[in-house]
């Protein structure tokens, strides 16, 4: 992929891979209540109401509806109705991914309607202790701004975590500005995910700090919860995260 | 999408798409979606972004029992009753001062082929044509052409900006002969968490399209966005006032 001029109008997104999930079952339901193997997410809610490791409230449900039908039928909404979940991570171009990649396709010598840039950068937990993963998807200029110094950007993109999933969102990235995006969807622990995510450039375009609100799934795995460092330009990766020291990523990290 | 000839930065020999000179679109119902009935709360593909219907279709069956149990969770998006669906309209008009659209011919073919990318951005005006309240901001993708049609198939994946009020994403097919129906894959704001579907319409191709959202799993949307809508016809502006974004005919921070 052609390498982009990093100039001050290059979105965030830089990195070429082709992250290849290789998604361990058994690795999967360590991470999963239920231990059950991925793919059948389905049967997974299933357990997930009949087994411990739940909210009181799930057990109560249970015995109710136990009591009322014979099928402990679970319900879909006593595990993850409209509770909102923060997760935090940091975006960071290492520059070592050829991204991003900027097309200048409108032909013109200023920032225009036309352009694309693919990108893709890598991902670390909130607490910058851990590499997740990385980002990738496409930004498509929309405007350029020559009073604010900056571009609007329509970004379609997704977040990965390796062996937990993934996150797509798609909405507005302001180079000068902090922007909400919508979560339109995920995969692995993110299935069926609704919300938005804030994004803030800490240091254009290099560093983005991201919140994700999510609704609408299981609670999230400890290790991606940490106490997350608040953003400055000067934050950094721990070395062992930025190494991919084994206990320092989540597993099988999307590389 | 409303795409400009004059404004329109073709980077190669403009597409058949220009050419075209029919007006709104044929009457022909929009394929494959179910005869849609607002009161069922269950459209598969799209109840799907629900955490009630996710995963498993065995929470068709089990909506009628929830009631009965101690927790009656009756919101699965937490925010507008179950099942609600909110109706938004709005004009997308294409006023050809933005540049929009881009049409990137890049499969280098003289005719529009899988290859080619149209990035577009057009003004949004509410359904009334009362007020500016944003634009629409993305890409269409281009799938198929359809001589027979005298037309092409998009895969559309765009937004709709609301200013102060949020967006809203969606993504679908677009083409350029009849009406179709977009999927609502999320939304910010007043918008967050919303599923549905649009239904698109072309007024003028491909300068006026008229839109209607149907929403759920958001908040009920304010006065301001839901007038009473002019009926979509190829004549239909927007008045003066919300062309000139006076204060008074525009929503807080309308995008621009």
């Amino acid at each position: 992929m052609a390498s982009a001029t990093i100039s001050s109008s290059n979105p965030s997104g830089l990195a070429s891979s082709s992250p290849s999930l290789h998604r361990q079952a058994k690795e999967i339901s360590t991470l999963n209540l239920s231990c059950q193997p991925l793919p059948p997410r389905r049967n997974l809610k299933l357990y997930t109401t009949t087994r411990r490791e739940t909210p009181s409230t799930r057990s109560a449900k249970l015995t109710t509806r136990a009591f009322f039908w014979n099928k402990p039928k679970p319900s879909r909404e006593a595990p993850k109705p409209t509770k909102v979940q923060e997760l935090s991570v940091y975006e960071i171009n290492e520059r070592d991914r050829g991204s991003p990649a900027y097309l200048r396709l409108s032909q013109k010598a200023v920032n225009s309607l036309g352009d694309l840039v693919p990108f893709t950068n890598k991902l670390y937990s909130g607490d910058l202790q851990r590499r997740l993963g990385v980002t990738s998807g496409l930004c498509i200029l929309i405007q350029h701004f020559p009073d604010k110094g900056g571009d609007r950007y329509e970004a379609i993109y997704s977040f990965y975590f390796g062996d937990y999933g993934h996150i797509s969102v798609q909405g507005p990235y302001l180079t000068y500005q902090d922007t909400f995006l919508a979560v339109t969807g995920g995969s692995g622990i993110f299935e069926g995910v609704s919300g938005t995510v804030k994004l803030q450039q800490i240091v254009f375009p290099f560093k983005l700090f991201y919140t994700f609100y999510l609704k609408g799934i299981p609670n999230l795995p400890a290790e991606l919860m940490g106490k997350p460092v608040p953003p400055s330009p000067g934050v950094e990766p721990s070395p062992a995260a930025k190494a991919c020291e084994p206990h320092a990523t989540a597993p099988n990290f999307t590389k | 999408m409303a795409c400009s000839s004059s404004a329109l930065r073709t980077i190669s020999s403009s597409s058949a798409k220009l050419a075209r000179s029919s007006g709104s679109a044929s009457g022909s119902p929009p394929k494959t979606l179910l005869p849609f009935n607002l009161s069922t709360p269950f459209l598969p593909k799209l109840a799907a972004a629900s955490p009630l219907s996710s995963s498993s279709r065995q929470s068709l069956s089990a909506l009628p029992r929830r009631s009965f149990s101690c927790k009656s969770q009756a919101n699965p998006a937490g925010d507008s009753t179950p099942g609600k669906v909110q109706e938004l309209c709005v004009y997308e008009i294409n006023e050809r001062d933005r540049g929009s659209p881009a049409i990137l011919k890049l499969s280098q073919k003289p005719v529009n082929s899988l290859g080619d990318l149209v990035p577009f951005s057009n003004k949004l005006y509410s359904g009334d044509l009362q007020k500016r309240v944003g634009i629409t901001a993305g890409i269409c993708i281009l799938i198929q052409n359809k001589p027979e049609k005298k037309g092409d198939r998009y895969e559309a994946v765009f937004s709709f900006y609301f200013g102060d009020y949020g967006h809203i994403a969606v993504q679908g097919p677009y083409l350029t002969y009849e009406d179709t129906y977009l999927a609502v894959t999320g939304g910010s704001g007043i918008f967050e968490g919303a599923t549905g579907q649009v239904k698109l319409q072309q007024l003028i191709f491909p300068f006026k399209l008229f839109y209607t959202f149907y929403l759920k799993g958001v908040k009920d949307l304010p006065a301001e966005l839901l007038g009473k809508s002019v009926p979509p016809s190829p004549s239909v502006e927007p008045s003066p006032a919300a062309k000139a974004c006076e204060p008074q005919a525009t929503i807080a921070n309308f995008t621009d």
